[in-house]
């Protein structure tokens, strides 16, 4: 007795018992066709939004079956029944202008038994039963607006090129105040960190390589550069700093 | 992983692309909601200060109206066809019970809430009756009649107390119910012209308590001739005999119905015309009123007493159209509408038991000619504080208007049902002023042949200071709106007069047709019905096609709408051609049309007036111009080599392509038939001739073109096969070429079945079906292209393309249901294409056509990417923010309707069915106008410190420069 417990327990658990559910579905679904027209079914179930009152929503609410091949409506209590189905495999869903359900797949065998399992588009003969009578799963409101772009101050401080504008230009203003350039040993302290962010020295420098390249005719450099200080603004200011040091 | 980015950054890019912002909500969109032709309406006289009317209508619609307002307070949608068709509305107190589907569900609804109380499901057999039946003064039960039984029903649980066959159920023909609170049921039967059967149930356990037959051999119907009145008296009418007869149901020794001769009466029937009996039962658990209405011809009534056995007439209302009985309180009177003159009916309030006249109850109801006669009366009877009984009216005309009227004819609210079944629609440029349409007279076609020359200089300059004057006069109200508050602007109404284009022409006129043969033009940014016209004579299952001759473009000439009304059955057609701003019917001459028309063509060519011409080709492959003109005939017989034409044959599965001759005649070119055996054709459709598209090709990842294969003569052709098994039925499709019969390419989906939605625009073809192996919708796209590079990129030919194009497909699953396709249009084709997809749920889907690209590919590569090309995955996202019309669900969606705007980035889009709901949609974004919410303020604040700080800043320049030359 013990062991088949144990037993019923184990298949419960497994996934066998899903497998033989499945033959059984393509098996209704080859029947499909010569189901007889005068025997219909009712689909039963219930749905609820937590927190509002069901005369609040009821009433712009429909129960439908596979589009709305079959329509049923929803009572004061949140249950519905959706009545004259004949045997087959519907997608039942509620719909709600301003609260969503997951849809769920109802199999009515030619016998009226009644399965529903999660809707699977891809994998439709996949099987996850859910309880019968339909229990609607609530999957809150429909969001259909998107938020307009607000412009705060927030927005604008958290910017990192806000950032790459701002440090730098406290950097040249505090800078020489914080340390003496003056200061013999202050400047020797600043050559040696200069060689060990440049290490290489036989390596050409980038912005060398790319004056000499740029400035064979040496009058026209200086326009050139002119033109891009007003270009740039406050930017191009922060450029010229380093360059200048 | 750094593609993985791009990707969600491309993909949610697109999220956005056609999205609502919250503050967006009824700026530009509005929705109406409609219930169709009532069939049964009903007033709650629970209690004095009830708004309700509950509705039911052809449509399958159950309806609560606010009836202060014509509001709806709830509506439920039922099936579609007979299986949801509404048989019979019975009202009690809170509670409303509806009978649906031929008998086959009971449902009682909370009237208040809008909530279902409680569902039965009866059994099958075709419904004839339903009655409530009181006890005691209480209403407790429900009975149903069918064809060979009948079953009580308990009122407040719906359960059935118990259900009995009718005997001898196949030989008589049972019709009504009748029950008057003593504890019995009747049900009234026939034998066609030769006895009535009476059955007697009883309440308490069904048994029959009496069954009798009594001879009537000149009956044939009891429901139209016959009425119970005053405690039990069966009282029938006949027109042959010229006769009442009368019968007391509980009567056992009387044998037979008593006759009375109507001449004894004074009155006299209508040779022709099937009277009609009027009764009332105010509260189903007590018997009827002894006061009756005999309709003796279409427009005279008769109030009729029965008293002691003998009948009397009350009042003779002659002549009179309506009649109807309403009850309030203990009071029951007669609404009586009778026609004043021409334009113009009154209703008069008589009570019922004396038949006067009650004072000061006059309401004039005025005709008007685009609305259709009246054809039923709905009375809301209530009393007012001196005890006095007061009324309103709902008036139902045969275009299916509803007119709300109370006391002295003021029309408190209208509703359009017409409108809930549209039909076909065109969208219309306004004119550029209200000024420049009424100058189209000055420039009639005679003018400008009799005129010379100086007169039309100067008339032109006249029209010119006109137009000017109009302009100035436009300048100086915008200057005066914007003086005044916001609030008091906007609810300035749209009128015909101050109909004008606006600056982006995104205000127009919608032309809409609808099934029962009115057409109506409504603003399109409010909503308004500018003007609605009643095409009497409609048959009920005419096909309509709507065709804008000349657009409003070329002023002086009228806009030009040409309305084809075609006869379903015998395929003869007629034409409607009306000003679609106005709605006023044109007075150019319409030709004749002896023959059935097949197809209907409409050409660029245009004659002097600046009109298409329509092409209509008859059953004999006869061709008749419209206008046909010199001009225009002259012209067709230039290009006739060059026009071709198809005309679909789906009994048959024959597709055949002709050419026009230079008579007018046509020549057979190619024929393609689709064996009807197998599979039947289901649909055809063209491209439209209002598509642009912006670029030739595509530009791929290795910088190379794929051009598009872009023929304006194919013609997408779907099939549905014969046999329905769900293993080898199938979907096909075939896109030929209309000028050679070329099969360009042919596709088939197995295991597929309609319903078939497709859009065929561009090079593409996107269709919809379902799968019967895996319970489906899926999406399918066929793109096609010319390859690497175009065979003559100046002109196309069908005649001379050597090469067949490149087609790709891909499926994908859509997981909802489809009840329409469409896809947007903008002026020039720049805008990326949304595909329009109506929901069974009511929402309009704004799908990018990127996700329906046949080039998406499995595996991502660097070239895919450079080309923004999504990963291909079988399931289509739906996401709610791409719902157009976000809460404002378009019940039953039948179609879509795009319309390019002046702007490139903007769609102007209507969605029809059971509600109209119109909108813009942007499927690129706003990228030609300023964002709604542009930031004025900020950037004119930047501009003006920047400004400032250059001022300041010049100044302390100076300063500095002055006090470094003085140092």
């Amino acid at each position: 007795n013990h062991c088949l417990r144990v037993w019923v327990v184990l298949l419960g658990l497994h996934v066998t018992i899903s497998h033989e559910v499945t033959n059984d579905v393509t098996h209704e679904g080859d029947k499909d066709d010569v189901r007889s027209e005068d025997v219909k079914f009712q689909v039963l179930g219930r749905a609820v939004v937590p927190g509002v009152r069901t005369h609040d929503w009821i009433s712009s609410a429909r129960v439908l079956l596979d589009g709305d091949k079959h329509v049923g409506f929803l009572r004061s209590d949140g249950g519905f029944s959706v009545s004259d189905v004949p045997s087959g495999s519907y997608v039942l869903d509620i719909s709600s202008p301003t609260y969503r359900f997951q849809p769920v797949r109802v199999d009515i065998s030619s016998t009226g038994k009644i399965r529903a399992r999660v809707l699977n588009y891809i994998k439709t003969s996949e099987v996850i039963q859910l309880p019968y009578p339909l229990q609607m799963r609530y999957a809150g409101p429909h969001s259909y607006f998107i938020q307009r772009e607000t412009w705060g101050w927030s927005d604008f401080f958290m910017n990192p090129m806000v950032y790459m504008m701002v440090l730098p230009l406290l950097i040249i203003v505090l800078l020489p105040k914080v340390i003496n350039p003056s200061d013999p040993e202050m400047q020797r302290e600043v050559e040696q960190s200069m060689n060990m962010l440049n290490p290489n020295t036989e390596l050409p420098d980038v912005s060398e390589l790319m004056t000499k390249f740029f400035s064979p005719p040496k009058s026209q450099k200086k326009p050139g550069g002119g033109t891009r200080v007003p270009k740039g603004g406050g930017p191009g200011q922060k450029g010229g700093g380093p360059r200048r040091r | 992983a750094w593609l993985g980015v791009r990707l969600a950054i491309s993909v949610s890019l697109l999220f956005t692309a056609s999205a609502v912002f919250e503050d967006q909500v009824g700026k530009f969109d509005w929705r109406q909601q409609f219930i169709g032709k009532v069939r049964f309406a009903l007033f709650d006289t629970h209690s004095q200060a009830s708004k309700k009317l509950l509705v039911a209508t052809d449509k399958n619609v159950f309806a609560s109206l606010n009836s202060r307002t014509g509001d709806l307070f709830w509506r439920h949608l039922d099936k579609t066809g007979p299986e949801g068709h509404l048989d019979s509305l019975l009202m009690y107190g809170q509670d409303a019970v509806v009978v649906v589907g031929n008998g086959r569900l009971l449902r009682s609804w909370e009237t208040t809430v809008g909530g279902l109380k409680w569902e039965t499901v009866l059994d099958t057999g075709s419904f004839k009756a339903a009655a409530l039946v009181g006890v005691q003064d209480l209403v407790k039960y429900v009975a149903v009649l069918k064809k060979t039984a009948i079953s009580l029903h308990d009122l407040s649980s719906g359960g059935q107390i118990w259900v009995e066959n009718l005997p001898d159920s196949d030989t008589v023909q049972y019709q009504t119910i009748y029950s008057e609170g003593n504890g019995l049921v009747f049900v009234l039967g026939l034998v066609p012209n030769s006895h009535v059967v009476i059955v007697e149930y009883k309440i308490e356990d069904g048994e029959i308590m009496n069954k009798k037959s009594i001879q009537a051999a000149w009956m044939s119907s009891l429901e139209s001739s016959c009425a119970v009145i005053s405690s039990g008296i069966l009282l029938c009418v006949d027109q042959i005999t010229q006769s009442l007869y009368t019968l007391p149901l509980q009567s056992v020794e009387q044998k037979e119905m008593k006759q009375i001769h109507l001449q004894t009466l004074d009155l006299e029937v209508a040779s022709g015309f099937q009277p009609v009996l009027t009764s009332t039962q105010p509260n189903p658990a007590q018997p009827p009123l002894a006061e009756f209405f005999l309709q003796l011809n279409p427009d005279h009534h008769i109030l009729l007493q029965l008293k002691d056995g003998l009948i009397a007439p009350l009042r003779d209302f002659n002549p009179s159209n309506l009649v109807a009985f309403a009850t309030t309180g203990e009071k029951t009177v007669a609404a009586v509408m009778s026609p004043k003159n021409e334009t113009a009916c009154s209703i008069n309030l008589f009570s019922a038991d004396t038949g006067r006249r009650h004072l000061d109850t006059t309401i004039i109801y005025h005709l008007d000619p685009n609305v259709g006669k009246p054809n039923k009366l709905y009375v809301h009877a209530f009393l007012k504080k001196d005890d006095s009984v007061g009324y309103r009216v709902m008036v139902q005309s045969e275009d299916h208007t509803l007119t709300f009227l109370q006391q002295p004819g003021r029309v408190v609210w209208m509703r359009e049902e017409a409108l809930a079944d549209v039909v076909t629609m065109e969208m219309v440029d306004l004119p550029l002023t209200g000024t420049q349409a009424e100058l189209e007279g000055e420039f009639g076609k005679k003018a400008v042949v009799t005129d010379g020359l100086l007169p039309m200089v100067l008339k032109r300059l006249s029209s010119q200071f006109i137009l000017l004057q109009a302009w100035l006069a436009h300048l100086w109200k915008l200057f005066y709106d914007a003086r005044k508050p916001r609030s008091s602007v906007k609810n300035d109404e749209v009128t015909i007069e101050n109909l004008s284009r606006d600056e982006f022409n995104l205000q127009k006129m919608m032309v809409m047709v609808t099934a029962s043969g009115k057409l109506f033009g409504i603003d399109s940014k409010s909503g308004a019905i500018l003007w609605r016209h009643y095409l009497e004579n409609i048959q009920p299952n005419s096909g309509f096609k709507l065709m804008v001759q000349r657009s409003t473009a070329h002023f002086p000439h009228p806009p030009q709408c040409t309305l084809l009304i075609k006869d379903k059955d015998i395929g003869l057609a007629s034409l409607h051609v009306f000003n679609p701003i106005f709605g006023k019917k044109s007075h150019s001459s319409v030709p004749a049309l002896p023959r059935p028309i097949l197809q209907t063509l409409l050409l660029p060519i245009i004659d002097q007036d600046y009109a298409k011409v329509l092409l209509l080709i008859d059953d004999q492959y006869k061709v008749t111009a419209f206008p046909s003109t010199k001009n225009i005939l002259q012209q067709l017989q230039d290009t006739a080599s060059s026009i071709y034409f198809y005309l679909v044959d789906s009994s048959q599965g024959k597709l055949s392509g002709f050419r026009l001759r230079k008579d007018l005649s046509t020549e057979l070119i190619w024929e393609v038939v689709i064996p009807t055996e197998v599979q039947k054709i289901v649909a055809v459709k063209g491209k439209r001739g209002n598509e642009h598209v912006h670029s030739q090709g595509r530009v791929m990842g290795d910088r190379s073109v794929l051009y598009k294969y872009l023929n304006p003569n194919l013609l997408a052709v779907v099939t549905e096969s014969t046999d329905t098994h769900q293993e080898r039925s199938f979907v096909g499709i075939f896109l030929i070429d209309g000028v050679t019969g070329r099969i360009v390419h042919e596709a088939v989906q197995r295991k597929a079945r309609g319903p078939v939605h497709f859009v065929h625009s561009e090079n593409w073809v996107v269709y919809v079906y379902w799968n019967s192996k895996f319970r489906r919708n899926e999406f399918s796209v066929l793109e096609l292209f010319e390859g690497a590079e175009l065979y003559n990129s100046t002109v196309f030919s069908s005649l001379d393309r050597p090469r067949p194009p490149q087609v790709l497909q891909q499926s994908y699953i859509f997981p909802a249901g489809i009840s329409t396709l469409e896809a947007t249009l903008t002026e020039k084709g720049i805008t990326s294409r949304h595909l329009l997809v109506g929901l069974p749920s009511g929402s309009i889907l704004s799908l990018p056509k990127l996700f329906l690209d046949p080039r998406r590919p499995e595996v991502v590569s660097e070239q895919t990417r450079e080309e923004n090309l999504i990963p291909y995955a079988p399931e289509m996202p739906i996401r709610t923010e791409w719902f157009i019309n976000y809460n404002q669900t378009v019940s039953r969606v039948r179609g879509i309707h795009t319309a390019p705007s002046g702007l490139e980035s903007t769609c102007l889009v209507v969605a029809y069915g059971l509600d109209i709901y119109q909108t813009r949609v942007f499927p690129s974004k706003q990228f030609d106008v300023l964002k709604d919410d542009y930031d004025y303020v900020l950037i004119s604040s930047v501009l003006f410190g920047l400004f400032f700080a250059t001022m300041i800043s010049k100044r302390l320049a100076e300063v500095k420069l002055l006090n470094r030359a003085w140092r």
